[in-house]
């Protein structure tokens, strides 16, 4: 049985993870990484589509092609990894944790000082937003939808409706039209759609599918294959409205509904999740509330753009290889009912935080809003969008180091939407 | 049975339009009604509790659809000319079980199933609980039968390697005044009907053992025996150690007709050909009256009900390590079909449900909003700390009872050679084993009348189910991988699969290579993703595993396509 020692074990090689290891890598750890699948790249592999990386390196590329850069740079780094191997379980010991693998070649268990934890996300399920009747084949969620259409190069429908307006769900509308399949439209029980806006021109109205805000699928029908759906209108609560339902032929239901960050290893191990992003509650270098354990990536909480998950990862990745036991001087970060989240959700001041970047997202739809923060109810920064929407992550780099900040500070976000569009 | 008084009875609550006679020592009602909520009031207010002469419907009701049996839409003749000793009619559990012990027999066994796989309906479709039998009196066959089948529950899942935990039962009452009355309840059961380790416990007792119980829970009956055990899972092993055993399964294989000539069935015809059975066994679920009427004995009546179950996150598995349920106290005993609670699976999820709604519809098994609804606000009662958010999968069985709410096992009333393993609802999984075992006797019984039938020296009851690595040490997965290195590739992270388990499936003695035989059979995809990572992989191995492309792979039946071949096929499969 193989027994291993490293300063940083980072688990999962998609973008968090090789940009993780690589950080950690650079500030002088000695790094492995862990990765269930037979390749690095995560998720990025299937997302054939382009405009990644418009942030980190100007110019848009594929995910294949953006996953690509961060594997060669992690190769000419010479960092350890292993691939087609799967954590079984994370054991606390001593200072540090033991990581139980297996793969091909056994079981193994690895020591590491410190942890990333790059687990990325999941899909929310057909189940998970109540969808009944029969249990058909042809109800697949976008993500599965694609890896069958992109991986696997087969074609998972020929006629199908796509229930909620999340990035993946437009993106697979223009993919499966492409490939010949028709889309019957685009069905999101909210009254705003939820994937970029950039998403919204290029999958959408560029190619003539339809988007029904307010409007769900209520129930499935077919015994064998998917062989129809109801549509209803929802009202305000998106509560389906009795009389407005219609029955749509189809052969598939795909679904992007939702993504929840991965985190059931950093349960594992007691780190504290944020209900509001469903990953971990994290400080500025990003370390959670067990000591060692760090989290980035959309295990965190689920990232509108590829270029802020590898930015967020190196921070990480470098905090991981600095990290040294110390008693910690936490402050929490406050925010107003009109954000929707806010991360980090608290800041360390025993380390550093004079170039913290905070990434946030706004409840609603808001024109010309500001945001400020107060310490102890003194205002020490503001900042005005002309537009924020929900889909859209926004970041800040801020020097909290500059504020006095003490333990007891009362430390708050709050954004003043000036006009609220319905 | 007074006659007199049932007619009357249903005269004065229907006037003409329901008439009724006895035929055959059956009692048949006919006539029209408007709905089938009346139909069962009708029928369910002359049905006699443990007699032998049954409630026949005949009435028609404006609600009704005729919807015809689903069968396969195929024929061959893979089974034609075949002439078994004993033909089962029925893949379930009950089917399932009486193969096997058949099998201790000498005899050729032929078991057809109509279905893709085995426990599709009824047995692969309820909660998977072993019922300890308290709420059963003597003097129906349920009764007969439970305490002896609990009891054989640990012997035949050891034999047959299926996951079986007894972890007792609590029935939870909040009202301190009913404990006497209660308290007698217990003494009765246990001194009258042999539900001899059942005991009242305090609230306190409950609350050290299961804290997420109901905090206002003032005392509870504890049934030690109770227990759970995976419902298809043991299925599939019976039918396995039947196979192993030299019974044939045939899958896909819907009983259409039957030739039966002077009280005795000739032939039994198929869609994948003609049988010439010398005995016939009925186990079909919601079909038996059906099947009993191809058979010319049809004397009872099956009345479908609906129960619907939802299975949780496993991470709240920690919230309970037993079955509870509360109980509502009800004046009328109509509350036929037992379960109906808050359980911990076999597999550690939980399991919240069954409700009960009468349906005529036997195979609709879609579910409802207003189900899953029903279920969690009653056993919010039992456990507070429920969610709906914690929800990762429901679905809905329909069990297949008879008026009287008892089972029907015997021969044949007009029809030699047939024994009917009829009505059998909840806790019929429970009495599985002891059913089987006296319906093989039966059988055997009836063949040794026109043969001799020797016991099989060589019968092995002992059946290997797939090794689960997710439960092994680090030392004996290492073992494992290091003979089969695909013990060590994960395909399915929730449940912590491996591809050599997976393909161990598809070698087992019984094969169905679809995405959903294998999750009944290895659990891919049962976890909190529900297939979304691992259902293309799943789909890719069994399509490697047949040596076909990956379109020919099936969901469960033969039209329950995937993926409908190469993309952008009319430009050579170039990919975009």
């Amino acid at each position: 049985m193989k027994n291993e020692s490293y300063d940083v074990v980072v688990i999962g090689g998609g973008p968090a993870g090789l940009a993780a290891a690589i950080s950690a890598h650079d500030s002088g750890a000695k790094v492995l990484l862990l990765e269930r699948e037979a390749r690095l790249g995560g998720i990025l592999k299937q997302c054939i589509h382009d405009g990644f990386g418009l942030i980190r390196f100007g110019e848009k590329l594929s995910g294949p092609e953006y996953a690509e850069r961060y594997i060669d740079e992690f190769h000419a780094r010479q960092i350890a990894a292993v691939t087609l191997t799967f954590v079984t379980k994370i054991e606390k010991t001593g200072s540090g944790f033991t990581v139980h693998t297996v793969s091909r070649n056994g079981v193994a268990r690895y020591r590491a000082a410190a942890l990333v934890l790059a687990t990325g996300c999941r899909e929310r399920t057909a189940k998970q937003v109540f969808i009944h009747g029969t249990r058909p084949a042809g109800v697949f969620t976008a993500g599965t939808a694609q890896h069958f259409t992109n991986l696997l190069g087969e074609l998972p429908t020929k006629r199908c409706v796509i229930l909620g307006s999340g990035d993946i769900g437009l993106i697979m509308a223009r993919r499966l039209t492409l490939e010949g399949a028709e889309v019957l439209g685009v069905y999101e029980a909210k009254p705003t759609p939820s994937g970029l806006t950039r998403n919204l021109h290029q999958c959408l109205y560029d190619y003539d599918i339809p988007l029904y805000l307010s409007h769900t699928v209520t129930r499935v029908f077919g015994t064998d294959r998917l062989e129809s759906v109801e549509i209803s209108e929802v009202d305000e609560h998106m509560t389906p409205i009795p009389g407005t339902e219609q029955r749509l032929d189809c052969d598939a239901l795909i679904l992007s509904v939702g993504l929840i960050p991965e985190n059931e290893l950093a349960e594992s191990l007691g780190v504290k999740l944020d209900p509001k992003t469903k990953g971990p509650v994290c400080d500025g270098q990003n370390m959670t509330s067990v000591d060692g354990v760090f989290s980035c990536g959309n295990a965190l909480h689920v990232n509108d753009l590829v270029d802020y998950v590898s930015e967020n990862a190196a921070v990480a990745g470098a905090a991981a290889a600095a990290y040294k036991p110390q008693k910690r001087k936490p402050v929490e970060i406050h925010i107003s009912d009109t954000l929707l989240y806010m991360v980090p959700q608290q800041l360390d001041l025993a380390r550093n935080n004079n170039k913290t970047a905070v990434y946030f997202r706004a409840r609603g739809d808001y024109n010309n809003s500001r945001l400020a923060l107060t310490v102890d109810g003194k205002e020490v920064f503001s900042r005005r969008y002309a537009f924020l929407r929900p889909p859209e992550m926004e970041k800040l780099e801020l020097d909290f180091d500059g504020m006095g900040l003490t333990e007891t500070s009362d430390v708050q976000f709050k954004l003043e939407p000036q006009t609220e569009k319905g | 049975m007074n006659l007199s008084k049932c007619s009357k009875k249903l005269k004065k609550r229907f006037g003409d339009a329901v008439t009724l006679s006895l035929e055959n020592q059956s009692v048949v009602l006919r006539g029209h009604l408007a709905t089938w909520a009346q139909v069962i009031e009708a029928c369910q207010s002359v049905a006699e509790k443990n007699s032998a002469i049954h409630v026949v419907n005949d009435i028609t009701c404006d609600e009704q659809t005729e919807t015809p049996m689903r069968v396969p839409g195929f024929t061959d003749n893979t089974v034609d000319g075949a002439a078994p000793d004993v033909l089962v009619i029925g893949g379930g559990i009950s089917g399932a079980s009486i193969a096997r012990e058949l099998t201790k027999w000498k005899l050729d066994v032929l078991l057809v199933e109509k279905e893709a796989d085995l426990a599709l309906q009824a047995s692969g479709r309820n909660d998977g609980e072993v019922h300890p039998g308290i709420d059963l009196g003597k003097g129906s066959l349920k009764h007969r039968y439970i305490r002896r089948a609990n009891r054989m529950f640990g012997d035949v899942c050891s034999e047959l390697d299926v996951e079986f935990h007894r972890i007792g039962q609590y029935v939870l009452f909040q009202n301190n005044a009913l404990k006497p009355l209660i308290g007698l309840y217990c003494l009765w059961r246990k001194y009258h009907d042999g539900i001899e380790d059942t005991k009242l416990i305090s609230g306190s007792q409950l609350r050290a053992q299961e804290p997420h119980l109901q905090p206002g829970t003032k005392f509870a009956i504890w049934n030690p025996s109770a227990g759970v055990v995976c419902p298809y899972g043991l299925t599939i092993a019976y039918a396995e150690n039947a196979v192993q055993n030299g019974a044939k399964v045939s899958l896909h294989t819907a009983v259409l007709d039957m030739d039966v000539k002077n009280g005795e069935i000739c032939s039994v015809k198929t869609n994948r050909g003609t049988i010439f059975p010398k005995l016939v066994i009925n186990a079909a679920g919601v079909f038996a009256e059906d099947v009993a009427a191809m058979a010319q004995d049809r004397f009872f009546s099956i009345h479908p009900r609906r129960g619907t179950n939802s299975i949780t996150d496993k991470k709240t598995g920690a919230f309970l390590h037993s079955i509870a349920t509360v109980k509502e106290l009800s004046v009328h005993g109509k509350n036929h079909s037992k379960g109906g609670g808050t359980m911990r699976t076999a597999h550690g999820n939980l399991l919240v449900g069954p409700d009960a709604v009468e349906t005529f519809e036997k195979e609709n098994t879609a579910t409802n909003r207003e189900s899953i609804a029903t279920v969690f606000k009653k056993q919010k009662i039992t456990m507070p700390d429920l969610s709906e958010h914690d929800i990762i999968t429901y679905f809905t069985g329909v069990r297949a009872p008879t008026f009287e709410e008892d089972y029907i096992i015997e021969r044949g009333r007009r029809t030699t050679n047939l024994i009917h393993c009829a009505g059998i609802q909840s806790p019929g999984l429970t009495t599985a084993p002891a059913v089987a075992e006296d319906v093989a006797q039966m059988a055997v019984d009836f063949l040794k009348e026109k043969q001799t039938v020797e016991q099989n020296q060589a019968f092995n009851p002992i059946r290997k189910g797939v090794p689960v690595l997710r439960k092994m040490s680090d030392e004996q997965r290492e073992e494992m991988i290091r003979k089969n290195p695909d013990y060590g590739v994960i395909i399915c992270r929730c449940e912590e699969i491996s591809k050599g388990e997976i393909l161990d499936a598809l070698h087992a003695p019984i094969c169905v290579p679809t995405v959903d035989g294998i999750k009944k059979r290895v659990r891919p995809g049962m976890g909190r993703c529900q297939g979304g990572f691992c259902s293309p992989l799943v789909t890719k191995i069994i399509a490697d595993f047949l040596d076909e492309p990956l379109s020919a792979v099936r969901k469960s039946s033969p039209a329950s396509v995937i993926t409908y071949g190469k993309t952008k096929q009319n430009e050579g499969g170039r990919d975009a």
